[in-house]
């Protein structure tokens, strides 16, 4: 177990430092950042001294040893927009995204899960069929579309909730909707087809056969089984949806980590690109990392392998 | 069995959303859904969306728009322009005087004090001044003071401010870029505290920053022009313009600017909202480059495409009228404006000036690049100009940038034939015509030799009558020279509640403080 545990704490850190390493590269394709923070008559020469003070004019492989070795000790430079640590930055909005992803994650497994033990126990009759219509329909639709659509109705037109902002429940609502809807979709569709599997299985034929009524023999015996799998894809899912968060945030002005990456890759302020990316992947590898453990804890052919 | 279980569902999702919304019940000036509520008592409050939060909360910082026109509520400027003309008004000032050429003395009013109670003097205008020139501060700014040598404390009531170069435009730069911050306040708590809780002497306090979330401020009562009309006023922050609109037509928001041209009539058309609109002192150009060896470095040229596009089939199919027409180098709005000739549209000109620059206008092929929403339409704009061209012949390939990239091309002079660019604000002759037509600034994409060393030696002249006289016939000789094609002063449109008394200013200032409900 100590052996598993230490492989994939390492493919944790591989993760994060070759997730690092792409977009630092990759942000600096983009182009230069001085340009976008001096006024536009600034001479040729205090933007040259800029790109000296901030290091852009120095070879990339110097920039990158140097960025590495700092980012290993906590420190990702300053915002070059509000001079102030990138780092704490990003995590001071931690909570708000953070916030936003269970409340989504909660919301598609109390929708979903029922919704799928349905669906498959109802195999091919009209309310199954509907269902994965709908599901179907719910991994299609794009966040940002549906996101706008819902302001439109249940803010603007119906004024029944707010149309973005963040701070309380009342905020937390359509973002939350928006966000769940593909979740929902993918939930429900593995439920089901987990769940017919199991459906199929000698031992609920013998329960259902031996007399156990149906809610006991769905819920007891048939789901409890189903749900194994469903850990892993909770843990993909909660990753998707704290990095899915992007947009819903921007829609709907909540003020989570997804906002501020995407303000900052537009501001090309690379220090907090560089941060946010940083705490997503790890956050990212970290849930994966939990739910191998998990997995591995609950079904011990993991372990055995 | 099915039903119920479906019934079910639907009833504990209600039971799931009604649950997170009774928690916040009692909380309705935050929900705002009573906005349009025409029996609610007198308003006193003012939601201002904009699309982008402040950088930092310090002032002398950070070059752009959105943060200064939010922080201007709460500091004031020593010196500011008229909401209406662009003239110059004292504002912490009482007067200025220019000594000689390289001095300026500067008179300060008595008896203002800093939401702190600190006095505001000469000390705190010397603070500011030298805060932007340190550059342990980082100040984006910095570049435009270079100049500026010392700045002397004559008495609590009087700066002096010694340059190192005639800096004519000194007072330009005063009222554009500087705010008078409180020097006690920000050695007391440091400058990282001070940029996160500002203290200045403007009509609104700080009350709470929630990062990319809202700005809320409180009005000062012991502000020296008198208490401020609109008690509370807030920043909210919506980047999405569509969720930006619906909070405006829910009546979360009271006022935002920027409404695209497209969505004028959804907001003339409900009941409780207005639109204002205001010539501004940006200007929107088709800059024609003559660093780029190509077609457009010679004069004819020029002329030709100043004569095939057509202004005002732009301003009025494009952009429905919202925009104002400009012939020549400045905008009317502009201190230093001289009436020039117009090209006017003239396609047989047009084609005789290529002709007789040797080109065939068939075997024309020029690049237009443009950026993507940095101004109003301009994407439609540059397909717009293409088609224009590729009526004389001519074939235009338009590429569309990202704003930084675009920018990016412009600053290392990669642009090619023509890019659309903006400029502003642009109130006086020098920060227009020096930053655009001189050889280090790449941003009109024309330089001529002869009119630079004009345009510096205009420049350092001091005397009101003989710089007027010498920007004005710059202004004709860049027109005669087709140094680009003029398009337009921008419209700033705002989405304003039909009951606030709202005056849009021309330097796109958001001035809570000059607002009211009626």
């Amino acid at each position: 177990m100590l052996d598993f545990i230490i492989k994939r704490l390492l493919q944790v850190i591989l993760v994060v430092f070759l997730a690092l390493t792409a977009v630092f590269f990759l942000i600096r394709l983009s182009g230069d950042p001085t340009a976008l923070f001096l006024p536009p008559d600034a001479p040729r020469e205090q933007i040259e001294e800029y790109r000296e003070l901030l290091g852009f004019n120095r070879p990339l492989q110097d920039q990158y040893a140097d960025f590495m070795v700092n980012a290993v000790q906590g420190d990702f430079g300053e915002s070059l927009r509000s001079q102030e640590d990138a780092l704490q930055l990003v995590i001071d909005r931690l909570p708000a995204t953070f916030q936003l992803a269970i409340a989504a994650l909660i919301l598609s497994l109390v929708i979903a899960i029922p919704l799928g033990v349905l669906s498959a126990y109802k195999r091919n009759s009209f309310f199954d069929r509907i269902g994965v219509g709908l599901t179907v329909l719910g991994q299609a639709v794009p966040n940002f579309w549906l996101g706008l659509i819902l302001i439109f109705f249940f803010a603007a037109q119906l004024k029944l909730l707010p149309t973005g902002g963040g701070g309380t429940l009342v905020h937390l609502i359509l973002p939350t909707i928006t966000l769940a809807t593909y979740s929902i979709a993918r939930f429900t569709r593995f439920t089901r087809s987990s769940m017919l599997d199991i459906l199929r299985k000698d031992y609920i034929r013998t329960a259902k056969a031996s007399g156990v009524p149906t809610f006991p023999l769905v819920a007891r015996f048939a789901l409890k089984n189903s749900l194994i799998p469903i850990i892993t894809l909770i843990a993909l899912d909660l990753g998707t949806l704290l990095g899915g968060a992007v947009i819903t945030e921007v829609v709907f002005a909540w003020p989570g980590i997804g906002r501020l990456l995407m303000q900052s890759l537009m501001n090309r302020d690379f220090p907090i690109v560089l941060a946010a990316v940083f705490i997503i992947a790890l956050i990212y590898a970290i849930i994966n990392f939990i739910a191998d453990i998990l997995y591995a804890y609950v079904n011990p052919q993991i372990r055995v392998k | 069995m099915k039903k119920n279980m479906f019934m079910l569902l639907a009833f504990s999702l209600v039971l799931l959303l009604s649950a997170c919304t009774s928690g916040t019940a009692g909380d309705s000036s935050e929900s705002s859904v009573d906005g349009n509520d025409p029996t609610s008592p007198k308003k006193d409050s003012l939601v201002v969306a904009y699309e982008a939060d402040a950088a930092t909360l310090m002032a002398n910082i950070d070059v752009n728009y959105v943060t200064d026109a939010q922080i201007r509520n709460i500091y004031d400027p020593l010196i500011d322009r008229d909401g209406k003309t662009g003239d110059f008004v004292p504002v912490l000032a009482e007067s200025w005087e220019n000594v000689d050429e390289h001095t300026w003395k500067i008179q300060l009013k008595e008896g203002i004090k800093f939401h702190n109670g600190a006095d505001f003097n000469a000390e705190a205008a010397k603070y500011s001044i030298d805060f932007i020139l340190d550059e342990a501060n980082q100040s984006f700014y910095r570049s435009r003071w270079v100049d500026v040598k010392e700045v002397k404390v004559i008495s609590p009531t009087e700066i002096e401010i010694i340059t190192s170069k005639p800096f004519p435009s000194l007072i330009q730069r005063i009222a554009e870029d500087l705010l008078v911050i409180e020097p006690g306040y920000v050695e007391e708590v440091g400058l990282d505290e001070a940029a996160k809780k500002p203290v200045g002497t403007g009509a609104y306090k700080f009350v709470e920053w929630s990062r990319d979330n809202y700005l809320k401020l409180e009005a000062f009562d012991e502000y020296w022009k008198g208490k401020p009309a609109i008690k509370s006023l807030e920043f909210r922050y919506i980047p999405e313009f569509s969720a930006r609109l619906s909070a405006f037509l829910s009546g979360e928001v009271d006022l935002f600017k920027n409404i695209p041209v497209d969505s004028v009539d959804s907001i003339t058309n409900d009941d409780h909202s207005k639109v204002a609109e205001v010539a501004s002192a940006r200007i929107n150009y088709l800059a024609l480059n003559n660093f780029y060896e190509g077609p457009l470095q010679d004069e004819k040229v020029r002329q030709a495409i100043n004569y095939a596009v057509d202004v005002d089939e732009l301003l009025n199919g494009v952009l429905n009228g919202h925009g104002t027409k400009m012939t020549g180098p400045l905008s009317q709005i502009n201190n230093d404006y001289t009436e020039t000739a117009e090209y006017g549209y003239d396609v047989e000109k047009a084609k005789a000036l290529l002709k007789e620059a040797g080109h065939e206008p068939e075997s024309l092929t020029l690049t237009l690049d443009t950026p993507n929403g940095r101004y109003p339409m301009d994407t439609q704009i540059a397909q717009a100009i293409a088609s224009q061209l590729q009526r004389i012949g001519i074939t235009v390939n338009v590429q569309t940038n990202e704003w930084g990239n675009h920018l990016e091309k412009i600053r290392n002079r990669e642009m090619k034939d023509m890019f659309i660019l903006g400029w502003g604000p642009a109130f006086d002759a020098q920060s227009t015509v020096e930053n655009l037509f001189t050889k280090v600034a790449p941003y009109s994409g024309f330089y001529d030799e002869e009119l630079e060393k004009e345009i510096y030696r205009v420049n350092q002249l001091f005397d009101e009558q003989e710089r007027f006289d010498g920007f004005s016939d710059l202004q004709h000789k860049l027109v005669e020279k087709a140094a680009w094609v003029p398009l337009w002063q921008q419209s700033d449109l705002y989405a304003v509640r039909k009951d606030l008394k709202f005056t849009p200013r021309v330097d796109e200032k958001i001035q809570a403080y000059e607002m009211s409900w009626e």
